[in-house]
């Protein structure tokens, strides 16, 4: 028989996520994603101006802060009909890119590292020999043997305390730990230093947006003007700080996140052949180089892989109502119009209707509706979304940067290609996706720079701001692609209000229960195969969960 | 409280800093917190004597920048807070342990610290269908919050969720969405609205408990003064631009690239409280205003409800999305004058006889007298 | 043509206090107006190059406001006083709707006078009834804008006398409500203002009492026989 298990809460991530896992023979054999929180914010955001909605819908998540924003922005922009200005354009790529690096260390390090790193066997590490490994992999400066032995020194004192604080009834020594107690020492201080880095990057919000979480965006451009000759504006010190954040970022991405993350991948090698799930894959790509209409300006392209065919790249149009569908049947919502069909945002309906058990309980009704989250699909088929999904898009359009970094990376840890295809893959993805954001960030920069210098400033267009001149009636969307992958919000403006708002989250597509076919969504088809070495203690299934980055509050909203 | 665990000035030592750094670190505590020179002593006793705090930090109906803002903090870093300053015991965003170890771990430290710890509450409590809008390990978020306060020394509500019902709570709160201040009573309450909050405020009150052991003073709406008790308009570094009558009337424009005060285009830097002006974020990297962007006044109640956020007054609910008061206002204006000239030609028809009989009959009258 | 004789009776209504009180008064709530309007909505200095330091106008603007609030205030204080120690017309009683009589009186005008659509014959030296109840209501919104324009003014001074109404924004649930309703009763005012001095010159030109003029001089006429009948009965009430 199978042994039922329930993750809840599912920690290291964002929101509330509950799995519950049947388990055989040391081996899931069936997994039901739930997201236990919903706030309506498609409801709240009815009726209001447009031009506010940007910051309703940014509050739907403040770890993926601001993607909300942009794909709220541009689903207006795109309604009316309006083109933004160059430097809007750019302005808004640096802050994309900030949020893509600050998001993805913090992921591995503080969400995803402790499923591979043991803490308390760190205590146990030679700092010397802890020198010489980081040392062996990367020119960071800060990976002395003194550097080491202070930090082990502190973290003796933290655990002797008996107060473990964060890392009190972690999963410490357990079987599935593989890392030596060098790496783990080493890994717990990049913890640290990411810790203080993260807070860093995220500066360049704040000089665009004016703080972080949650930076200002506006509809038709941005709000900082750009003025080199004024105090109060964005000026050159300005500009050179942002420049000064990006090389520091590169610096950390190549110098700690990849080497760390190589060195740990080496030893878990055989995690390239579990949690691959699903074999479809969506991106709608984003970082536009010449204006967001040109879509194949992207730095990130637009498609999608299907059945991991990577020769191929099919196209996606969120515009095309038998494209991207909503399904209900499993989730605590009703349609106007029976519950199995699916509904095209535009034409998308919130109507809370909860019908799992009453609080407290045990178990979720499987069988029945049992998420808060809607069920997704493409053409009927689920798909992947997130890093790797963009990383195979990119790498089967044949884009030339995105082989380099996949070939480099499978070539270091002696992998086959398939091995991308799985948990291992997913976070290599995101880092290698790191390095190339790192890059066109700074290619972003140059270009905001000569365009001031060829003397153009404007920010804003100014033609749409007046509500006056709107029709009647407009449709739009607005995609981009989140941390967590392909991210759209659909708006129908009516009378200059909104009329219908919904937002199809990255993590909607992957933690969604099934849908009226049975078909599982990403998390649930990852996990299928999982080992379990201790049903009480299912690290393993953390690490499956956690290679997507789940982010609950966005996937409900 | 655990006998193993030690005060703020062992973790130092341990770390091997010399009584010198610590007396030094108390003085820049005391400093950071505002309290004059002859009150530091106190701050030393504090940190010699008092143990890493336990602290629980609840996840409820959020969206997690609270949390982020809090990692943000560079005075002190957050690394120093969790490690060296507070025992963080549950926390969904950051604990190693999930599912049923995350859940012993609560339970531990709230057995452990009944009656101590410091209950840190990010999220609001959906009480609508009895809750079902938020569970967590098959609990609403009323029971857990319940459970969780009842042995907590104080209570900090982080953000606007907690202290407001945020955004969730904004017309028409599908889920009920409720400030936490209505679900709990009888423990001192901090609200640290904003959202989020600023990093360094959400750790100087924090560091401020630890330091002294009381909450800090609050105003009347039970936010600390120490960082509520001004407006951000009083402390806007545009506001000559204010006084001046310099205002930007659209954005880009060339007052907007002179930096000229943002009022005109809906700044709530005149009726919001926060410490934006002076503290700034990211480490002082900057604040909305000075980016160019109008305050929203995300550390008011209901601010989603004040919109729309683009002009200098919300609209009157129920008048459509851009009726402010003047545009009422004017209209009543243009109705009774509409109004009064048709009284006056009424006037003339109906009552004509008595106009005559005034106007031909009136007669000189017939002595002074006063009228009391 | 009939000809018919009316008794007509010089009444000194207003006294000076309360005819300067008035004067002041409407002088503040213009100002007031004025200037709160263009608190709400200012005017863009785009003159004078670059540079704040020149300039105080928007300052100066609020400046005159917040003066203006405190003499509008103390005079409004002393109209209260007066409503205790003034004559008859001047009372406080005539204000406030306390008695079923009063309520008739509203009626009766609002139905003969304002809506004419009955007839009577009604006469008051002071203020009828429904001016009263107007002034009644103007005396509110005077009040209200006080207790919200120095529970705004509380977050931006220090001084002892702003500090009393520290308690005015949290029960109003923040200061930008505050701000809304504030500026909304200004047009209350303004409402008021076009339809008072409507009346004023109508009661002028309809029923010729001299209205107009008695909050310069202070007297009014009334019909002699109504107004020696008036005070017999209020002899005979015991007042
Ligand atoms: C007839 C009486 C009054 C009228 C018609 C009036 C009108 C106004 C108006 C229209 C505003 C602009 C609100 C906005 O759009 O932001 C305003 C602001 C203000 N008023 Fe008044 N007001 C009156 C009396 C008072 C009084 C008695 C005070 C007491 C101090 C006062 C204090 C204020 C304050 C503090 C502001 C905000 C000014 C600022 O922050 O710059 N007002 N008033
Ligand atoms: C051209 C301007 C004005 C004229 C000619 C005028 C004239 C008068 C007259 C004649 C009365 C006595 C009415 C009666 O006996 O029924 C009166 C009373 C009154 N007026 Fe005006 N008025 C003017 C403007 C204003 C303004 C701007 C306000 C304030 C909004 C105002 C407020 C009052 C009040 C409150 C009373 C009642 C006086 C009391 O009982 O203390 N007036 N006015
Ligand atoms: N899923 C998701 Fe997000 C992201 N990345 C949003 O679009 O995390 Ni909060
Ligand atoms: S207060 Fe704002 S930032 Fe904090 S959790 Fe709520 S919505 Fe997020
Ligand atoms: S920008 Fe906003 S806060 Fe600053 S002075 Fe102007 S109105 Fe006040
Ligand atoms: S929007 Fe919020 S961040 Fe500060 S400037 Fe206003 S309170
Ligand atoms: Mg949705």
């Amino acid at each position: 028989m199978a042994n039922r298990i329930v993750i809840d809460p599912v920690t290291r991530i964002e929101g509330h996520l509950r799995v519950e896992l049947e388990v055989k023979d040391g081996k899931v054999v069936d997994a039901y994603s739930s997201g236990t929180m919903v706030r309506g914010i498609e409801l709240i955001v009815k009726d209001r101006d447009p031009r506010d909605v940007w910051a309703f819908v940014e509050r739907v998540c403040g770890v993926c802060t601001t993607v909300h924003a942009l794909a709220s922005v541009r689903s207006v922009e795109d309604a009316l009909g309006w083109q933004i200005p160059q430097n809007a354009e750019l302005i808004r790529n640096l802050m994309f890119c900030s949020q893509m690096m600050q998001d993805h260390v913090v992921h591995f390090y503080h969400l995803h590292a402790l499923d591979w790193v043991d803490v308390v066997s760190a205590l146990s590490a030679d700092p010397v020999a802890t020198s010489n490994l980081a040392q062996s992999i990367s020119s960071w400066p800060k990976s002395s043997p003194g550097y080491f032995r202070d930090l082990q020194k502190r973290l003796k004192g933290f655990v002797d305390s008996g107060q473990l604080g964060i890392f009190a009834n972690g999963y410490w020594g357990h079987k599935a730990y593989k890392l030596p107690a060098e790496a783990n020492l080493m890994g717990v201080a990049h913890y640290l230093e990411a810790l203080e880095w993260q807070k860093e990057i995220v500066k360049i919000h704040a000089i665009f947006g004016g703080k972080n979480p949650h930076p200002n965006y506006l509809v038709g451009g941005v709000a900082c003007a750009i003025n080199i000759n004024e105090t109060n504006a964005l000026n050159a010190e300005r500009l050179a700080q942002v420049k000064q954040l990006l090389d520091d970022a590169r610096t950390f991405i190549e110098q700690v996140y990849i080497p760390d993350l190589m060195a740990i991948a080496s030893f878990y090698k055989d995690w390239g052949a579990i949690g691959g799930g699903l074999e479809n894959y969506l991106a709608y790509g984003d970082l536009p180089t010449n204006g967001y209409s040109d879509v194949s300006s992207f730095k990130f392209p637009r498609g999608i892989v299907m059945g991991r065919n990577l020769n191929e790249v099919v196209p996606v149009d969120g515009k095309d109502s038998e494209q991207i569908k909503e399904f209900i049947s499993r989730s605590y919502y009703e349609y106007s119009d029976g519950n199995d069909a699916g509904r095209h945002p535009w034409e998308g309906e919130t109507k809370l209707a909860y019908s799992g058990p009453k609080p407290p309980y045990d178990f979720l009704n499987v069988d029945q509706k049992y998420s808060w989250l809607k069920t997704p699909r493409w053409k009927g088929n689920p798909m992947e979304v997130g890093p790797l999904s963009r990383m195979l898009v990119g790498f089967a359009s044949g884009k030339a940067e995105y082989k380099e970094v996949v070939t480099e990376a499978l070539g270091k840890l002696n992998v086959p290609v398939g091995a991308l295809f799985s948990t291992l893959g997913r976070t290599a993805a995101r880092g290698l996706e790191s390095r190339l954001v790192a890059n066109w960030a700074l290619e972003f920069y140059d270009m905001l720079i000569s365009n001031i210098k060829n003397g153009d400033t404007r920010t804003v267009n100014q033609e749409f701001r007046n509500p006056e001149t709107w029709p009647a009636e407009a449709k739009g969307v607005g995609m981009t692609e989140a941390p967590r992958g392909a991210l759209a919000h659909w708006i129908v403006i009516k009378d200059r209000k909104t009329a219908n708002y919904q937002l199809v989250v990255p993590s909607t597509w992957n933690a969604s229960p099934r849908d009226p076919n049975g078909q599982r969504s990403a998390y649930e088809s990852s996990l299928i195969g999982t080992p379990i070495a201790d049903p009480e203690n299912p690290l393993e299934v953390l690490r499956t969960i956690h290679s997507f980055d789940p982010c609950l509050a966005c996937a409900v909203h | 409280m655990d006998e193993t665990t030690s005060s703020v000035w062992e973790e130092m030592k341990n770390k091997g800093y010399s009584r010198r750094d610590f007396l030094k670190f108390c003085a820049w505590m005391g400093a950071f917190i505002g309290v004059e020179s002859t009150g530091i002593s106190s701050v030393v006793r504090a940190m010699e004597t008092k143990k890493r705090p336990a602290v629980i930090w609840l996840h409820l109906q959020e969206c997690t920048c609270c949390s982020e803002s809090f990692i943000r903090t560079s005075h002190p870093i957050v690394a120093d807070i969790i490690l060296d300053n507070i025992s963080l015991d549950y926390t969904e965003t950051l604990q190693a342990a999930a599912g049923h170890q995350a859940e012993a771990a609560l339970a531990k430290s709230m057995k452990d610290n009944w009656g101590e710890y410091i209950l840190l509450v990010e999220g609001s409590v959906p009480t609508g269908e009895d809750g079902v809008y938020c569970c967590i390990g098959g609990k609403t978020a009323e029971m857990r919050l319940k459970e969780a306060a009842e042995g907590a020394k104080a209570v900090i509500a982080w953000g606007n969720c907690a202290s407001n019902g945020c955004v969730q709570a904004a017309n028409p709160n599908p889920t009920t969405a409720t400030p936490i201040h209505k679900i709990i009573n009888g423990k001192p309450l901090i609200k640290v609205p904003g959202c989020p909050p600023i990093g360094e405020v959400m750790a100087g009150v924090i560091v401020h408990i630890m330091a002294f052991g009381t909450i800090p003073q609050l105003d009347g709406q039970g936010r600390p003064l120490a960082f509520y008790s001004r407006r951000v308009h009083d402390t806007c570094y545009r506001r000559p631009n204010y006084d001046a009558g310099l205002f930007v009337e659209e954005f880009d424009d060339e007052n907007a690239r002179k930096g000229y005060c943002l009022y005109k285009v809906g700044c709530r830097g005149p009726v919001t409280y926060n410490a934006c002006g002076v503290t700034k974020w990211n480490e002082g990297t900057s604040f909305p205003i000075q980016s160019g962007h109008g305050c929203i006044g995300c550390s008011e109640a209901d601010f989603w409800d004040h919109g729309p956020f683009y002009q200098h007054l919300a609209s009157f609910p129920g008048f459509g999305i851009e009726t402010t008061a003047d545009k009422i206002g004017l209209g009543l204006g243009v109705a009774t004058g509409v109004g009064i000239a048709a009284h006056a030609v009424i006037t003339n028809i109906s009552k004509k006889d008595e106009i005559n009989e005034h106007i031909e009959t009136s007669s000189v009258p017939d002595g002074d007298r006063e009228g009391e | 043509m009939k000809h018919k004789e009316v008794p007509l009776f010089r009444v000194y209504v207003w006294e000076r206090p309360v005819r300067i009180y008035h004067w002041i008064n409407a002088l503040c709530i213009l100002v007031l107006c004025v200037t709160g309007y263009l608190i709400g909505n200012p005017i863009v200095l785009q003159h004078g190059g670059n540079d704040a330091s020149n300039h105080y106008f928007f300052g100066w603007i609020r400046f005159i406001h917040f003066a203006t609030a405190y003499l509008f205030l103390f005079n409004f204080l002393f109209r209260i006083y007066w409503g205790f120690v003034g004559n008859r017309y001047a009372n406080w009683k005539n204000y406030f709707p306390y008695s079923k009589k009063h309520f008739q009186n509203m009626w009766d005008v609002l139905t003969v006078d304002v809506l004419q659509i009955r007839k009577k014959d009604i006469e008051t030296p002071g203020h009828n009834a429904v001016a009263n109840f107007m002034y009644f209501i103007t005396f509110l919104a005077f009040l209200f804008e006080v207790i919200t324009g120095f529970g705004m003014y509380s977050a931006m001074s220090d001084n002892w006398f702003s500090d009393l109404f520290r308690w005015v924004i949290p029960v109003f649930g923040g200061d930008l409500i505050l701000r809304m309703i504030h500026h909304a009763v200004m047009w209350v005012f303004v409402v008021f203002t076009i339809v008072h001095v409507y009346l004023v010159f109508y009661h002028d030109y309809v029923d010729g009492s001299g209205v107009l003029s008695s909050m310069a001089g202070g007297w009014k006429f009334v019909s002699k026989e109504k107004f020696l009948k008036k005070n017999q009965e209020k002899a005979a009430e015991g007042k």
